[in-house]
């Protein structure tokens, strides 16, 4: 990839990271290896956050009251802080949902990107 | 499988090399998700090498910068947060001190409840202890502005045998003690009162003084203004009279004329040359206006008269003891040679400045004591509060030193905060001070001699700020140090802190000491409190709180003094009160020659029908009173038997006397007192009240005795001082026994009404005769125990700032020693403790070392009480109900304060009890 290419994905990704945990964390609270596992595994790779953006994109919802962390404690297991949407982090997801669609299908139509 | 690297402190040392401030709880989440990698590299088939090498590189990647999070987290702030913030803002490893200052200012803002409470409490220390010695200094260190003021003493008559320590003195017997070869010169006065009267002003009643011609040459003082009695003068003088007047008649009557000088001033009706005026502040003895010269010869007079006042220069080569063992031999030459009058009375020498001090000496102790103890306990507060704050920093302290801070960066650093608290302490003290002496001197009762010229003492401030200064430097350096040198004791990993042990035991010693002074200042302000009561309890013989007072003082003329002035004294006296009492909401009126409290004179009589004694000496003494009738009405005394006087008690009927109960009990026990006869030779009181039941003479001209019919019996009414026995007095009605000067007593529906009868009464009566000072009966039973009551609401706010810091103590080292015992506590929940016997061992703990505190603080009141008892009445240092009080008090301030930690204790989540660290 180019230099330019990469700054496309980077500002890409610094823009839809609030996006893609609120996304994992919908259905059911996830702690942030399982975070950043299932955004490995989901993206094929292409997504990925390291250690501390992770950590700081998870404390930054929290703060907004978008998801909520707790520590738990399951047995056999060392205690793990689990994060956990929030109604208004529902609201936020499903509103940067449209936004992100209606952005992407913009670009589809304007840039001629071919779907995934 | 776990991973045997300590993730948690490289994660820390990461953050802390970039300036990142981690939570606990933030550093654990990060080391799970490593060890998750860790964990997942394992079952993936890496080595542990290769496992921890992809954990690291996880880490390696990070930049910690996007995890600096804003100070308003929802986590605490981990002692980490300060170091981070010594690093940034230091640059790293140079640090100078204005840049430490800087950041010590930072640091405070950070943990405003610690800088607030050390402020306050050091501001409150250094204010308290720099006015009480300004105070201190003025009223009791300053010499006397007098020449030798250390050869100056006051000279008093004594009766041991009565119970008389600190007596008036005869004139007669001063005349022969001023011959002493160990006087260089004495003189002596007594307080008329005299009505000034100009024309165009108001009459005014003057404090006055009738003086020796050399009271300024004793005192070695001049008049700013004018001569003055003639230096070395005649000690009095028959005609001429003369007056010297203050500064402060002569600005505020004469508008600081000088040519006042020469001309005459009409006091009680006689004109007096002014002599000269004295120079500012000069009221000596006490708030006297007018120094009238001596007119009379005081040979010519009793010595069983005690009214005069004496001040002596002690010669150059002579001490003061002295002085008084001549004094002494001369007053046992005097009982032998006048046994009659001066059996058991004795001479006591009071140096100047002690008998102006009186009741002010030993409180003004009291109080430095007093107020040492608030700096000293403020300073305990401020150094448990640093010390705290020292061990607190621990983890910080190791991390700076892991990062290569130098222990010069880091002292630098603590003196810096040390400096910024004790510097603002200092200033909120000075402001205290400032703002406090002006408010104390105001509330200080009139006549603490010099407290109008106490300033803001600069070496008393400098001494207080220093004491300050140096024990926030200490209390704030010293347990840092400790913990540079113990470094390799600490680790960052673990909570457990190996200092805690002897922290807590420091700790505990500083509060306990706390409690103890806590206790000594509450007993003193129980005993205070307890004194001022008892003395407010005194049995008067009065029902008098709402009762108008004033004295009247009628004018009158030539020397000798005719005896049909004093009888138009008595029928002036009689239509004042009858007029009094014909006004609106009058109820009743009367007058006396002195008030409950202030003593008649002490003169003999003897029964008739009884033998006459052989010996002059055992002839019976008694106080004289003279009063009108409605007397007793007025102030609500108690008539025992028989009745009191009425307007029909003139000098044409029969002549009578009520006695008090405690004559009729010594004297005429088993008697029924009413209608015996008393006998007296008493015709006259100098110039002040004559007895026209005598025959007609010269005043003083001796008498046969005369019979006085005993018409009535009263109950005591109070004739001595608060805390000295009630003595026998016979009262003889004031038509039969006239005095110039009467003190009124009027009951009405108001003191406006009654103010208003005595105005409308002279005006109409007397109009050029002034009303002395008006006050209320309470407002002069109040005025009896001013000094006391100073000393107990200035000691009570003392006791009760001591025992809100000593709480303060008791709940800043529990919530500490709860918040350091979480471990402990969780484990003895977790094996099965109540949470209520967790809790309870915690108060138990307190109200143990708070047990130790009062058992000092009661020594330390047991080492004082020499210092107490000068200040107490009818009290001993030891009264249990005080010491109950206060330690009682104490107690239950302590347990308050320490159910909140105890609260917490019971509260500890056995499970994240032993995640705490």
């Amino acid at each position: 990839m180019t230099p330019i290419e990469i700054t496309t994905i980077d500002a890409a990704k610094k823009g839809s990271a609030d996006l893609l945990i609120l996304a994992l964390v919908e259905d059911e609270p996830l702690h942030g290896y399982e975070i950043a596992g299932r955004l490995d595994r989901g993206s094929d790779g292409t997504l990925r956050f390291t250690l501390a953006s992770l950590y700081a994109t998870l404390y930054r919802l929290e703060e907004r009251e978008l998801v909520r962390g707790r520590w738990v404690e399951r047995a056999g297991q060392r205690r793990r802080r689990c994060y956990r949407i929030t109604e208004k982090g529902r609201k936020a997801l499903a509103a940067q949902r449209e936004d992100w669609s209606r952005f992407i299908a913009a670009l589809t139509q304007i840039a001629g990107l071919k779907p995934a | 499988m776990a991973s045997p690297h300590d993730w948690q402190t490289e994660i820390r040392a990461r953050a802390a090399r970039e300036g990142v401030a981690l939570t606990d709880g933030m550093t654990e989440e990060i080391a799970e998700h490593l060890e998750d990698l860790y964990a997942g590299a394992i079952r993936e088939g890496c080595t542990e090498t290769e496992a921890q090498a992809r954990a690291r590189a996880a880490l390696d990647e990070s930049a910690m910068g996007v995890l600096r999070r804003p100070a308003a987290a929802t986590r605490s702030a981990p002692a980490f947060d300060e170091a981070a913030a010594v690093a940034t803002s230091a640059g790293g490893r140079r640090l100078n001190m204005s840049a430490a200052l800087r950041l010590a200012l930072r640091q405070l803002r950070r943990h405003p409840g610690f800088a607030a409470v050390t402020i306050l409490v050091l501001g409150l220390g250094v204010g308290a202890s720099t006015t009480v010695f300004t105070i201190v200094d003025s009223v009791l260190l300053r010499p006397l502005p007098y020449t030798d003021p250390d050869r100056l003493v006051t000279l008093w008559d004594a009766n041991a045998r009565r119970g008389l320590a600190h007596q008036t003195i005869s004139p007669v017997n001063f005349m022969d003690y001023r011959e002493l070869p160990a006087f260089e010169g004495a003189a002596a006065w007594w307080r008329p009162t005299l009505n000034l009267i100009d024309p165009g002003l108001d009459p005014l009643r003057v404090n006055a003084v009738e003086v020796s011609g050399n009271l300024f040459d004793v005192l070695g003082v001049r008049p700013q203004l004018g001569e003055g009695f003639p230096v070395g003068g005649p000690f009095f003088v028959q005609r001429e009279p003369m007056v010297v007047i203050s500064d402060r008649l002569w600005r505020t009557r004469y508008g600081a004329d000088r040519s006042i000088v020469g001309k005459p001033l009409r006091l009680n009706g006689v004109p007096h040359v002014v002599a000269g005026v004295m120079p500012p502040r000069f009221n000596y003895p006490d708030d006297i206006d007018v120094w009238q010269r001596l007119q009379w010869d005081l040979h010519f007079h009793s010595r069983a008269a005690h009214f005069m006042e004496a001040v002596v220069r002690v010669r150059k080569d002579t001490t003061i003891e002295q002085a008084s063992v001549a004094a002494n031999t001369l007053a046992q030459r005097l009982i032998t040679d006048f046994p009659q009058t001066n059996r058991d009375w004795t001479v006591t020498l009071v140096p100047l400045l002690d008998e102006q001090l009186g009741y002010y000496r030993p409180a003004l102790f009291v109080l430095v004591g007093a107020v040492l103890l608030v700096l000293i306990i403020g300073c305990l507060n401020v150094a448990s509060l640093l010390l705290t704050r020292a061990l607190s920093r621990e983890r910080e302290i190791a991390v700076r030193i892991a990062m290569g801070a130098s222990p010069r960066q880091l002292v630098a650093q603590l003196l810096a905060e040390a400096c910024v608290l004790s510097t603002a302490g200092a200033i909120a003290g000075v402001v205290a001070a400032f703002a406090a002496l002006p408010a104390l001197v105001a509330l200080a009762p009139a006549g603490v001699p010099r407290l109008d010229e106490a300033h803001v003492d600069l070496r008393a401030l400098m001494i207080a700020v220093a004491i300050a200064a140096t024990t926030t430097i200490v209390f704030g350096l010293v347990p840092a140090l400790v913990l540079l040198r113990r470094k390799t004791a600490v680790e960052l990993r673990s909570g457990e802190r190996g200092s805690s042990r002897g922290a807590r035991r420091t700790y505990s010693i500083i509060v306990a000491g706390q409690v103890a002074l806590a206790c000594t200042l509450l007993v003193s302000s129980a005993l205070l409190i307890r004194t001022v009561s008892k003395m407010m309890a005194t049995p008067t013989g009065v029902d008098a709180d709402d009762v108008v007072t004033t004295s009247i003082q009628l004018a009158s003329s030539g020397f000798p003094i005719s005896i049909q002035q004093f009888r138009d004294a008595g029928v002036t006296h009689q239509a004042i009160l009858e007029r009094i009492r014909q006004q609106p909401g009058v109820m009743s009126a009367g007058a006396a020659t002195v008030l409950p409290f202030d003593l008649g004179w002490r003169l003999p009589f003897a029964i008739e029908g009884d033998d006459v004694p052989v010996r002059a000496e055992d002839r019976k003494i008694a106080q004289y009173h003279v009063v009108s009738d409605g007397y007793v009405e007025s102030m609500r005394a108690t008539i025992a038997a028989g009745r009191s006087f009425s307007r029909f008690d003139t000098p044409d009927s029969t002549p009578v006397i009520v006695v008090n109960e405690s004559f009729a009990t010594r004297f005429l026990a088993g008697r029924s007192a009413v209608g015996r006869r008393i006998l007296t030779t008493t015709r006259a009181f100098a110039t002040l009240g004559f007895n026209l039941m005598f025959p007609p003479g010269p005043l003083n001209q001796p008498s046969t005795p005369l019979a006085f019919e005993v018409v009535g019996v009263v109950r005591d009414i109070r004739d001595t001082p608060i805390g000295e026995p009630v003595e026998p007095a016979m009262y003889f009605g004031v038509q039969q026994f006239p005095f110039f000067q009467m003190m009124y007593t009027v009951r009405a529906v108001d003191s406006g009404a009654a103010l208003r009868a005595v105005r409308a009464a002279l005006a109409a009566i007397t109009p050029n005769v002034p009303m002395g000072p008006v006050r209320s009966w309470r407002e002069l039973m109040n005025a009896r125990t001013t000094e006391p009551r100073l000393l107990m609401m200035l000691l009570t706010f003392f006791g009760a700032t001591a025992a809100f810091l000593a709480a303060l103590g008791v709940y800043g080292l529990f919530s500490w020693s709860v918040a350091q015992r979480t471990r402990e506590l969780a484990i003895r929940l977790t094996l099965g403790a109540q949470p209520l016997s967790v809790g309870a061992s915690v108060i138990r703990q307190s109200l143990g070392l708070v047990a130790i505190g009062l058992v000092v603080g009661f020594a330390i009141v047991r080492l004082s009480e020499a210092a107490l008892t000068r200040v107490l009445f009818e009290l001993s240092p030891h009264d249990p109900g005080s010491l109950v009080a206060a330690g009682a008090l104490l107690l239950l301030v302590a347990l308050g304060a320490c159910v909140p930690p105890a609260v917490r204790a019971l509260r500890v989540d056995p499970v994240e009890g032993l995640r705490a660290e």
